[in-house]
């Protein structure tokens, strides 16, 4: 391994899969991330908290190339991917599975699922199909309604059918924004179990936006505090969870 | 009674070509929500390109195959020099665009071509067919129209629905962001897009022009009534454009036989059709949601 990447902080050895530095983004006259340096742990889940307009989203779009930041640096494995196009990121191994509607609902489950491969360099069809057959495996309610229209899911179904897909497009590193939202509790719960087994089954990187900060932290290993666009605060999740201050004055709880 | 028959059949030989030109238009829209108004021109040029090849080859099925060709190349071209630099921005810069690439495409073809009418051969006869004695008001030349057309279309329906390409073009049409993020190239797909716009367009130019003769304006009507077809079927829908096409060409048959003076408004009677459906089912007969601004 380079030792550009053991200087830059992301690697194996350093166990930092994904790192930002500096990242200044925004939107035409607004700047809503102000210099934000974040580093993911390799196969933890890193929560991303704050209220609203903090710079959340805008920073999982920064990563997975839907906006081009203005400044500052992406570190994957050590390389800076500062600039490049969704299409090349989720093929550098970054899966973001945004916010709200992420399904095609004019689509069948099946494709819906299809598209998530279709990131995947020269395959074979029954390399595809064993792929699709893993996937049902997991999420057997997928499995169930594969010829349906994506529209006739349930919300938590479709939570299901969008990481699904982007666990097909075999990630290093799982981009997850507000995944909970407009999910009954029970449901929110049922996410939160599989984004856990994600991380540790499968060594997933996983960095997840969250406003329901209670939750986020019960299940992450790391937190990182978003205000204005800028960090106010980085530390292992039980740190943050046991801040009382903080938690007022930042998280809502 | 007979008379009925004729018409009716007429139109529906008249009416695939204006499917062929609607359905090009739907392609470009629903990958790109961008309407192309240059699309009419674009089939009238490589209908100038296939009756140049046939002049030299003396073979109706060279130029044919030459004018689908020029088709997907002038598609292409178009698409990657004029139409990408709008994509991301004010939806009027992409409706002058095309609409100036219309009259440079018609200039063009002026230049290259000459103004003056040119007829154009067919490689099957246009003599009535009849049964027993009566005749039945279309062709075999008819009857070769209908078929290119709906074997085109059930090619391309086929293509979209069960290949791995053809998911890659709806995904990109449904939802361009998730399928940038699932690494589809967008912006290539939306060149095959205009690619196969292209194709249809040339394919609905070589049809219509044995009926017609050709001249750098001879495409303008069968755009309006392309366009008006694809309106009829929701500008969101394949099939919409299909049996908008035929309930046009069927419409407009029917005005043409019966009314006083018929050949003379067609266009006329075309274009009070598209105003009463924009004005009392804008959205098309098929169509799922969008109204459109344009």
């Amino acid at each position: 391994m380079s030792s550009a990447a053991a200087e830059h902080g992301t690697g194996p050895e350093t166990g930092r899969a994904l790192a930002v530095e500096d990242l200044v983004a925004g939107y035409g006259g607004v700047i809503a991330l102000d210099g934000v340096s974040i580093s993911a742990g390799t196969a933890a889940i890193t929560a991303v908290l704050g209220a609203n307009g903090a710079g959340k989203t805008t920073l999982l779009r920064a990563v997975s190339g839907m906006i081009r930041p203005r400044r500052g640096r992406i570190l994957l494995g050590g390389a800076d991917l500062a600039g490049r196009s969704p299409e090349q990121m989720v093929r550098a191994g970054v899966a973001h599975v945004p916010e709200g509607q992420g399904v095609i609902p004019e689509l069948t489950v099946e494709e819906n699922l299809r598209v998530g491969m279709m990131s995947w360099p020269r395959s074979s069809r029954t390399e595809r199909a064993a792929a699709l057959e893993e996937a049902y495996a997991r999420f057997r309610p997928l499995a169930d309604r594969r010829r349906k229209l994506a529209a006739t899911l349930s919300g938590g179904e479709r939570q299901m059918l969008v990481i699904a897909r982007a666990l097909l497009a075999r990630p290093r590193v799982l981009l997850l924004d507000e995944p909970s939202l407009g999910l009954a509790p029970r449901v929110m719960a049922q996410v939160m179990d599989l984004v856990v087994r994600l991380s540790r089954e499968h060594s997933l990187t996983i960095v997840l936006v969250e406003q329901n900060a209670r939750s986020a932290l019960a299940i992450a290993d790391h937190g990182v505090v978003l205000n204005l666009g800028r960090v106010v605060a980085s530390a292992d999740a039980a740190t943050l969870a046991a801040d009382v201050a903080l938690r007022h004055h930042y998280l809502g709880f | 009674m007979v008379e009925f028959l004729q018409f009716t059949l007429s139109g529906i030989s008249f009416g695939m070509i204006y499917a062929a030109v609607a359905l090009s238009l739907v392609l470009i829209w629903r990958g790109t929500r961008l309407l192309n108004y240059a699309q009419g021109g674009m089939a009238m040029f490589t209908t100038y390109v296939a009756i140049e090849v046939i002049y030299r080859t003396g073979n109706y099925w060279t130029g044919f195959v030459s004018a689908l060709a020029a088709g997907v190349v002038l598609g292409v071209v178009c698409q990657l020099t004029v139409i990408r630099p709008t994509m991301n921005k004010p939806p009027l810069n992409a409706v002058i665009v095309t609409i100036g690439l219309l009259i440079l495409i018609e200039g063009l073809a002026g230049i290259f071509f000459g103004g003056q009418y040119r007829s154009f051969p067919t490689a099957f006869s246009q003599a009535g067919l009849k049964i027993g004695r009566t005749p039945l008001g279309v062709s075999r030349y008819d009857v070769f129209v209908a078929a290119a057309v709906l074997v085109t279309t059930l090619a391309l329906a086929v293509a979209f629905r069960y290949t791995s390409a053809g998911l890659r073009m709806r995904a990109a049409a449904f939802n361009a962001t998730i399928a940038r993020l699932s690494g589809i190239r967008v912006a290539r797909v939306l060149t095959v897009g205009w690619a196969l716009a292209g194709l249809l367009g040339a394919l609905a130019g070589v049809l219509v022009s044995p009926s017609t003769f050709l001249y750098p304006n001879s495409m303008d009507t069968i755009f309006v009534f392309g366009f008006t077809a694809a309106v009829i079927g929701g500008l969101d829908s394949p099939a919409g454009a299909v049996v908008g096409g035929l309930l046009l060409g069927v419409a407009l048959s029917y005005a043409g036989g019966y009314l006083h003076s018929g050949s003379n408004l067609v266009p006329l009677v075309a274009l009070g059709i598209l105003v009463v459906v924009l004005m009392v089912r804008p959205d098309g007969l098929f169509s799922a949601t969008q109204v459109r601004r344009v």
